[in-house]
C-alpha cells in the first residue's frame, strides 16, 4: 500500500472531479459574497492548519495530511453548516496520529484556543478535550477511515534525487529521509533521475523564487513552497500527487532563471551566474554521473536533457500543464490575500506590505509582493500565462479577519434560512436540535 | 431557532444530521455471541442482515470512560493504526476488514470471520488428538503465513505481533493474518520506530535484536516470530518459553535475561562472527555475562521436523540482515518437497481431525451490544458493562490457569486477543 498508489484508498475513493467539488460548495456559494471568496477561504483554512501545525511542531507531511483531511471533510459538508475551526483542530489531531507522530489532545485544544481566539477572535472553541475528541470521531467517520494519504513530496524526491548533494533544510528532512530505494515511482516508466540545481530543488520544495542571497533572505524571510502551496487550493482532491509534483518541477524549470537559460541554450553558451543574486550553483543541470566534475566543466559537458527527461515520464503533459496553470491561478488569487490579521475590514483595502512583527504577517505581505512579480515577470513560457484579472477585482485585498466575518455571516444566514424556509414549513432544524439535546 | 445554541456549539446541527443518517451496528448485524476479549476491547461473532447472511467478527474497541461515564477521550493510536492499515490492504492471507462503524463513542471493526486460529489448532493437537500436526498441514500453514507476510512487508508494514493467537484460519483452511493493532508502516517514518512503542512483540516471539535493546529494527522481527510459530506448530509448545522481566516503575525496559537464555539454550550464544553488529547493541554487556551455550537446533528438530530444520535455521539467523526475507523463505526448498503446501491447509485431514469450531458464549454477548440509541441507555449500559467485565475477568483468569495446566481447549482468539494465553503471553504496551 505504501508503494502502490493505484490500489490505495486515496486513488480509489478520494480523487474527485470538478463537478463534485462544485456540488460540495452548493450552499456555500449561495451565502458567499462571490465564488472567488471560496478560493480565498481555501487559502485561509490551509494557512490556519499550517499555523496550528507549526505551533504543535508537526512536520510538513503531517500538516499536508491534515489539510487533505480538511478538504475531504468539506467534500461532504458545507462551511456554512459547520464550524471549520474545530474541524481544523481535529484534522491536525488525527493527522498526527495517522502519520505516527501523535500529539496530546490537551495541547491541540490549548494551541487551537489560543491561535483562533487571540488572532482571529474566535471565542467559541471549546476548552473541553472531549469536544475535540468528539469531533475526531465524526471526522474519522466522514473520512471513511481512509487515513493513509499520498503526497507529492515523495515523487519529488524520487524524481529529483537527493543524493546529488542537494540538501533540504532540517525541518523538511523527515519527508526526504528513509528508504527511498524501497519506494519506486508508482506510475511506471521513466528512467534515471533529474538532477536539479540546489536552488531549483528547493524551489520546487519551497516555492519560487527561492533566493538565497543573505540580504534577500532577510527581506523575504520565509520561503514559500510550491508543493506546500498547492494545499492552499483543492488540487489535492483533483489530481494524483505525482502529477502535482511533476507540475511543481515543471514550474521550477520554467521559473528558475539559470535552469531555464540552460534549457534554452544548451551547453555552448551557458552564462555565468556567479555574480548574480541567484544561486552560486548555477551550472547546467547534469546527470549524477558527472557530479565529481567542477562547475565550470559541468557547463561544457553533458548538459542534462531536461526536456527529454520530462517527456520520458509516462504522464499526460496536458494534465501537468493544466495543473501548472491552476497553481499559477492560485498565486494570482493569493496575491490579493494578506495575512495581516490586524487589518480590519475598513482598512483592508490598503495592503500592509511592511507588515508587523509577527512572522505570519510579514510573510503575507512579502508573499503578495513576490508572487506578483512572478506572475508579471513575463517569464512564463509554453502558453501558461494566466488570464489577467480585471482591474476592479485586483484592488480588493482580502484579509483573514474579513474572511472570519464572512464565515460567521454565512453560517448565521444559513441557519436563519434553515429555520425559515421559503416553503413556510419551518424548522426541521429545531426538531433535530431537540433530538440532540435530548440525547445529551 | 436558537442562535445561542449555535454560538455555543456550532457543530450541533451537523452532529444531529450525521447521527440521523448513521446506520447502527445492530441495524446491519445480528450478534450471535461473544468470542473473546483483550486489552483493546471485545470481539463478537455476528451475522449480516444482508441477504447473503455472511458471518463476521466484530471487534468493538473498549469505549473510554471517565469514572462511570463513557466519554470521548480521543481514539487510541493503536485503533487509528489498525483502521488505517486495514483500509488499504487486501490479500487472501490477511484478514479483510469489511467496514468500520462509529457509533455511541465506540468503534466497531467488522472483519471477515475465521473459524480457527493457530493457537486453537495447536491445542487441538496437543490436548484432544494427542499427536503432532502433520507435515502437510504444518507446511501449508507456514507457507500461507509467509505469503500473507510477504504482502504486508511489500507494503512496508511490519506486523510486530505475530503469534499463534493472532494467525487465523478459515473453515476452508485459508490462513489469515490478524490483528494489525501493533503493525505499522515503515515507509518514510517521521520518527524512529522505537520512539512509538518501546516494547513490541509478545515475549516468546520477540526477536533477539529487540531483546538486546536495538534502537532500529525492521521486517526481520516478523520473520523471527514466524520461526517461533513454525516451531510451535511442530512441537505443540512454544519453543522459547521464557519469563518476561517486568517493566520497572519508571517504565524502563528491563534486560530480558530469561527469554534470551531460552533462546541460547537451543540456538547457542550468538557469536560476533555470525552477528557482527551484536556488540553495538545496548544489552550486549548483559548478554556477555550469561552462560555460554552451543547450538543444538539440529538436535531439537530431529524428532520434531527433520526436513524443515534447514528453513527453521535460516528463519532463526541471529543477524537480522542474514535472516531470510518472507520472499526468500517462500522460495525455500522445503516448500517444493512433498507434501506440497495446499491452499486448503486442512485438505489432507479427515473430518474428525479438523479442529472444532470456535466456541462462542451466548450469555453476556447480546447485552454487550447496545440495543437502542441515545444517551438514556448509556447509564444502564455502563453498569452492565462493568458487571460483565468483572464476570469476564474471572472467567479469563480461570481460563488462562487451565491453559497452563494444559487441560482446557483453545483460548480461542479472534483478530487479536492479546490476553489469550497466560500472563506471559501478554505484551506490554507503552505509549
Amino acid at each position: 500500500m505504501a508503494t502502490n498508489f493505484w490500489s490505495s484508498s486515496h486513488y480509489k475513493r478520494w480523487i474527485v472531479d470538478r463537478a463534485t467539488l462544485h456540488q460540495a460548495r452548493y450552499y456555500d456559494l449561495q451565502y458567499a459574497d462571490s465564488p472567488e471568496h471560496l478560493g480565498f477561504l481555501n487559502i485561509f483554512f490551509a494557512n490556519l492548519i499550517s499555523k496550528l501545525g507549526k505551533k504543535l511542531q508537526l512536520r510538513q507531511r503531517v500538516i499536508a495530511t491534515a489539510t487533505v483531511f480538511f478538504r475531504r471533510f468539506y467534500v461532504k459538508n458545507s462551511y456554512c453548516e459547520t464550524d471549520p475551526f474545530i474541524v481544523i483542530a481535529a484534522c491536525c489531531y488525527v493527522a498526527a496520529k495517522a502519520e505516527e507522530a501523535p500529539v496530546a489532545i490537551r495541547s491541540v485544544v490549548t494551541e487551537a484556543r489560543t491561535l483562533f481566539g487571540d488572532e482571529y477572535g474566535i471565542k467559541t472553541f471549546p476548552s473541553d478535550n472531549s469536544k475535540l475528541a468528539e469531533m475526531e470521531f465524526y471526522l474519522v467517520d466522514e473520512l471513511e477511515c481512509d487515513l493513509t494519504v499520498f503526497h507529492p513530496y515523495r515523487t519529488l524526491v524520487t524524481l529529483c534525487g537527493k543524493e546529488g548533494g542537494v540538501s533540504l533544510p532540517q525541518a523538511e528532512a523527515g519527508e526526504a529521509d528513509a528508504d527511498d530505494s524501497d519506494g519506486p515511482r508508482y506510475w511506471g516508466t521513466g528512467e534515471g533521475k533529474l538532477e536539479l540545481q540546489e536552488g531549483a530543488l528547493q524551489m520546487a520544495w519551497y516555492g519560487l523564487p527561492y533566493c538565497p542571497s543573505p540580504q534577500a533572505q532577510d527581506a523575504q524571510a520565509p520561503v514559500r513552497f510550491i508543493i506546500n502551496d498547492t494545499y492552499r487550493s483543492e488540487l489535492c482532491l483533483l489530481y494524483s500527487p505525482h502529477l502535482i509534483a511533476i507540475a511543481a518541477i515543471y514550474l521550477t524549470l520554467v521559473f528558475h532563471a539559470p535552469t531555464r537559460a540552460s534549457i534554452q541554450q544548451p551547453a555552448s553558451s551557458a552564462p555565468s551566474h556567479s555574480g548574480s543574486s541567484h544561486h552560486s550553483h548555477s551550472g547546467s543541470p547534469t546527470r549524477r554521473s558527472s557530479r565529481s566534475t567542477t562547475h565550470s566543466q559541468k557547463k561544457q559537458q553533458q548538459p542534462q536533457d531536461v526536456i527529454g527527461f520530462m517527456a520520458g515520464l509516462n504522464v499526460s503533459m496536458t494534465l501537468v500543464a493544466t495543473i501548472a496553470q491552476e497553481i499559477i491561478s492560485l498565486y494570482a488569487l493569493w496575491d490579493r490575500y494578506s495575512e495581516d490579521v490586524h487589518a480590519d475590514s475598513a482598512r483592508s483595502s490598503f495592503l500592509h506590505k511592511s507588515g508587523s512583527a509577527s512572522g505570519g504577517t510579514r510573510r503575507g505581505g512579502v508573499k503578495a509582493g513576490r508572487s506578483a512579480s512572478v506572475v508579471s515577470s513575463g517569464t512564463i513560457t509554453s502558453g501558461n500565462t494566466p488570464s489577467t484579472q480585471d482591474d476592479s477585482a485586483q484592488n480588493e485585498i482580502v484579509t483573514p479577519m474579513s474572511l472570519v466575518q464572512l464565515l460567521l455571516r454565512m453560517r448565521e444566514q444559513r441557519m436563519t434560512d434553515l429555520a425559515h424556509p421559503p416553503s413556510g414549513r419551518p424548522v426541521a432544524v429545531n426538531k433535530m436540535l431537540e433530538r440532540t439535546q435530548a440525547a445529551g | 431557532m436558537d442562535h445561542n445554541l449555535l454560538v455555543s456549539d456550532p457543530m450541533r446541527l451537523y452532529r444531529a444530521k450525521r447521527d440521523s443518517a448513521r446506520k447502527r451496528v445492530t441495524d446491519k448485524y445480528t450478534i450471535l455471541g461473544f468470542i473473546s476479549s483483550g486489552t483493546y476491547g471485545r470481539v463478537y461473532k455476528a451475522q449480516s442482515k444482508d441477504v447473503d447472511g455472511r458471518i463476521h467478527a466484530i471487534k468493538k474497541f473498549k469505549p473510554d470512560k471517565e469514572g462511570d461515564v463513557v466519554t470521548y477521550t480521543g481514539i487510541s493510536q493503536s485503533a487509528i493504526r489498525e483502521i488505517a492499515l486495514n483500509r488499504e490492504i487486501t490479500h487472501e492471507n490477511v484478514v479483510a476488514l469489511k467496514e468500520v462503524i462509529l457509533e455511541d463513542k465506540s468503534i466497531y471493526m467488522v472483519f471477515e470471520y475465521a473459524e480457527h486460529d493457530f493457537l486453537q489448532v495447536i491445542h487441538h493437537h496437543s490436548q484432544t488428538l494427542r499427536q503432532s500436526i502433520s507435515v502437510a498441514v504444518l507446511k501449508s500453514l507456514t507457507y500461507q503465513l509467509l505469503n500473507g507476510l510477504l504482502y504486508l512487508h511489500d507494503a512496508h508494514i511490519i506486523h510486530r505481533d505475530l503469534k499463534p493467537a493472532n494467525i487465523l484460519i478459515t473453515s476452508s483452511g485459508v490462513v489469515k493474518i490478524g490483528d494489525l493493532g501493533l503493525a505499522r508502516l515503515t515507509h518514510q517514518p517521521l520518527m524512529p520506530l522505537v520512539a512509538g512503542d518501546k516494547v513490541v512483540v509478545t515475549i516468546w516471539y520477540r526477536a533477539p535484536e529487540l531483546l538486546l535493546g536495538a534502537k532500529h529494527y525492521n521486517k526481520a522481527v516478523d520473520i523471527w516470530a514466524v520461526g517461533c510459530v513454525m516451531a510451535e506448530l511442530a512441537s505443540l509448545r512454544p519453543i522459547f518459553k521464557g519469563e518476561e522481566a517486568k517493566l520497572d516503575s519508571k517504565k524502563n525496559v528491563p534486560f530480558q535475561k530469561d527469554q534470551l537464555l531460552k533462546i541460547f539454550e537451543i540456538l547457542g550464544t550468538p557469536s560476533e562472527r555470525e552477528w557482527p553488529k551484536v556488540k553495538d547493541l545496548p544489552e550486549y554487556d548483559g548478554m556477555k555475562r550469561l552462560d555460554h551455550y552451543s547450538n543444538r537446533l539440529q538436535e531439537w528438530c530431529q524428532s520434531r521436523m527433520p526436513n524443515g530444520a534447514q528453513l527453521l535455521k535460516e528463519l532463526f539467523a541471529y543477524d537480522p540482515d542474514k535472516r531470510l526475507t518472507a520472499g526468500e523463505a517462500l522460495q525455500h526448498r522445503w516448500f517444493r518437497e512433498e507434501p506440497l503446501p495446499t491452499r486448503n491447509a486442512f485438505v489432507s485431514l479427515s473430518a474428525e481431525r479438523v479442529p472444532p469450531h470456535r466456541r462462542i458464549t451466548q450469555d453476556d454477548a447480546p447485552s454487550m451490544m447496545p440495543l437502542g440509541a441515545g444517551g438514556s441507555h448509556v447509564q444502564g449500559q455502563v453498569s452492565q458493562m462493568q458487571a460483565t467485565a468483572q464476570a469476564h475477568l474471572s472467567q479469563q483468569l480461570s481460563h488462562s490457569h487451565s491453559n497452563q495446566s494444559g487441560k482446557a481447549g483453545s483460548a480461542a482468539s479472534f483478530a487479536s486477543v492479546s490476553g489469550g494465553g497466560g500472563p506471559s503471553r501478554k505484551k506490554a504496551r507503552l505509549g
